[in-house]
């Protein structure tokens, strides 16, 4: 019963996705750029790191960043289907609120894998993933880890009531989440205190099972073992979609949310 | 296995018993009584404000009311909101409609939303586009279309998956006189088409003239209900309206002989019951040099809810 719903959130979500082409392309210039001009930049600075050139060792936060960020803006969307209506459509359909937020988290994780996709295809191309990736790690390191950024992602959204404060999002979310993981630098090398802040940091998380299955960069840079790895990532997902869940829930039906979507009480 | 006797309740398409929404201090709807029966064009009536969103809102499973009951059929909306929701289509004031896709996307959206496949959605749209004339529309990205036609659109969605209930929130709210007119023809449509059950609000009062019933509803309490012509036929047969620079002696002058008038802003109304206009031609005459206006004629249903308002009893 809820299949066809939920069908039609992923596949808007998907269609939205390809029709914005400015966000897809930039999806995929962004992580070039840190891979080719910060990598290569730092890589000259810091030279090997664990025996491995700095540029290798950013793939799998590249790979992460991309779905960090595609799954983070797929989801706040839900901000913008509060704002532009599409919400009222939902609220409105025969199913459970709380599936709407199982939807979006569902097509936002979709959207990040399509697109971390569409990177591991250039990166391919240009040579920068090998044969020796581990594809099953990596297929499991695209789901779970997309799925724990679209959770990041729904939870922001639902503490968000416009997208006028995306900067705000930019900067207090997305920003500290990426720079505060082991995208850039190994977690056990850093300061006590940040080091601290990236073991909290659910993103971490997925950046070091992607670390795990690019076998070229090899087990050696990963912090954590496989297991707590998907581990910290799957009971994330689901905290995020409660705690989501419950914030479009609060009080009864989603009063909250009708308010929001008229702006009175008439 | 007896039938229950009684069969009362079920048989209204929507019932709402003793509805009351509080918000903070603020008595949103009080103690609201309705019920509408299957098939019926039911309005919902009252200035901005007067708690008809509320209201709807509340039937549509949308808001908890703070106390009383909602029955859709016989479906209990607070027991089972999403049993409710597959019974009623509904219209937002504001659009519930994707901007950045086309009206088919849009509509194939909407049909999955309500479990429908894909083909019987399409069909569905397409015979409810050619209602609406709007056939041709439906690979335009809904961002290009008119107001009036995007209210159409979100009729359309409105009633894809064949609700029993279809409430429409102001579905005139912002549009010009001749879009007004055409979402009013396509309700009228959509009724004869479908003999669905229709519940609207609307502040243009004297829009809902095609209405079975209405009832008017001010500060969340319900203060008249009937057939609109019934109500309308209460205040007589014309509306005197007259304007004047020194309205209060004039209204003195008239009141002996017209009865009690009302005045609303710098114009006063007077009740004509009679067919026969000679005893206001006579009037007209003779104070001709104090009135700057003088208009006769047919009360509407915003003159009821005028005189309501103002606590004038109304006898029929």
């Amino acid at each position: 019963m809820t299949g066809r719903p939920i069908y039609a959130v992923m596949e808007r979500e998907v269609l939205r996705m390809f029709r914005q082409k400015t966000r897809l392309v930039s999806a995929m210039v962004r992580p070039l750029i840190w891979l080719f001009v910060i990598g290569a930049g730092f890589g000259t600075v810091i030279g090997e790191s664990s025996g491995i050139a700095y540029q290798t060792f950013l793939i799998p936060g590249v790979i992460g960043m991309t779905m960090l960020f595609g799954a983070m803006l797929a989801a706040l969307t839900t901000v913008y289907d509060k704002e532009s209506g599409v919400m009222r459509m939902m609220i409105i359909a025969p199913l459970p609120h709380y599936w709407i937020v199982i939807a979006k988290v569902l097509s936002a994780a979709l959207a990040a894998i399509l697109q971390a996709l569409l990177l591991i295809v250039l990166l391919a191309l240009l040579g920068y993933l090998t044969l020796e990736t581990d594809f099953v790690l990596l297929a499991l390191g695209l789901v779970t880890t997309s799925l724990a950024c679209a959770g990041i992602g729904i939870v922001t959204a639902s503490f968000t009531r416009t997208l006028d404060n995306f900067a705000a999002i930019m900067n207090f979310v997305i920003f500290p989440v990426f720079f505060l993981s082991g995208s850039l630098y190994p977690v056990q090398k850093l300061p006590e205190l940040l080091r601290w802040v990236a073991t909290i940091n659910p993103y971490t998380y997925g950046v070091d099972l992607l670390k795990h299955a690019t076998a070229s960069t090899g087990a050696m840079t990963a912090d954590f073992t496989l297991a707590n790895d998907v581990a910290v990532l799957v009971s994330f997902t689901l905290v995020a979609v409660l705690l989501a869940s419950w914030r479009f829930s609060r009080e009864s039906a989603y009063e909250p949310m009708i308010h929001v979507l008229t702006g009175k009480r008439g | 296995m007896i039938a229950p006797a009684v069969t009362g309740i079920s048989l209204a398409a929507v019932s709402a018993t003793g509805l009351v929404k509080h918000y903070g201090d603020i008595i949103a709807v009080d103690g609201l009584d309705l019920e509408i029966r299957p098939g019926e064009f039911f309005g919902l009536l009252g200035p901005n404000g007067s708690g008809k969103t509320t209201t709807i809102h509340m039937l549509a499973t949308l808001v908890k009311p703070t106390r009383g009951a909602v029955h859709i059929g016989d479906v209990d909306v607070a027991r089972h909101p999403v049993r409710a929701r597959r019974q009623i289509g509904l219209v937002f004031q504001e659009s519930a409609l994707d901007r950045t896709l086309t009206v088919a996307e849009n509509l194939r959206f909407a049909g999955r939303l309500y479990d429908l496949p894909p083909r019987v959605s399409a069909q569905r749209a397409q015979v409810l586009l050619e209602l609406f004339d709007m056939a041709d529309k439906r690979n335009r990205p809904v961002a290009t279309l008119s107001g009036g036609m995007r209210r159409a659109l979100d009729i359309v969605r409105g009633v894809l998956h064949e609700p029993q209930v279809l409430f429409l929130d102001e579905p005139t709210i912002g549009l010009d006189l001749p879009n007004r007119r055409r979402i009013w023809r396509f309700i009228e449509r959509l009724r004869a088409r479908t003999g669905m059950t229709v519940l609207l609000t609307t502040h243009y009062l004297e829009e809902a003239d095609p209405c079975d019933r209405v009832c008017f509803i001010r500060k969340g309490r319900l203060v008249d209900e009937g057939a609109p012509k019934d109500l309308v036929g209460r205040l007589g047969r014309h509306i005197l309206e007259i304007e004047s620079d020194d309205l209060e002696s004039l209204t003195a002058q008239l009141e002996p002989k017209l009865g009690e008038c009302l005045i609303d802003g710098d114009v006063a109304f007077f009740r004509h019951a009679d067919e026969d206009l000679s005893t206001l031609a006579r009037l007209q005459t003779e104070t001709a040099s104090a009135a700057s206006a003088w208009r006769v004629r047919r009360p509407n249903l915003n003159d009821v809810f005028l005189w309501i308002s103002a606590g004038k009893v109304l006898k029929p």
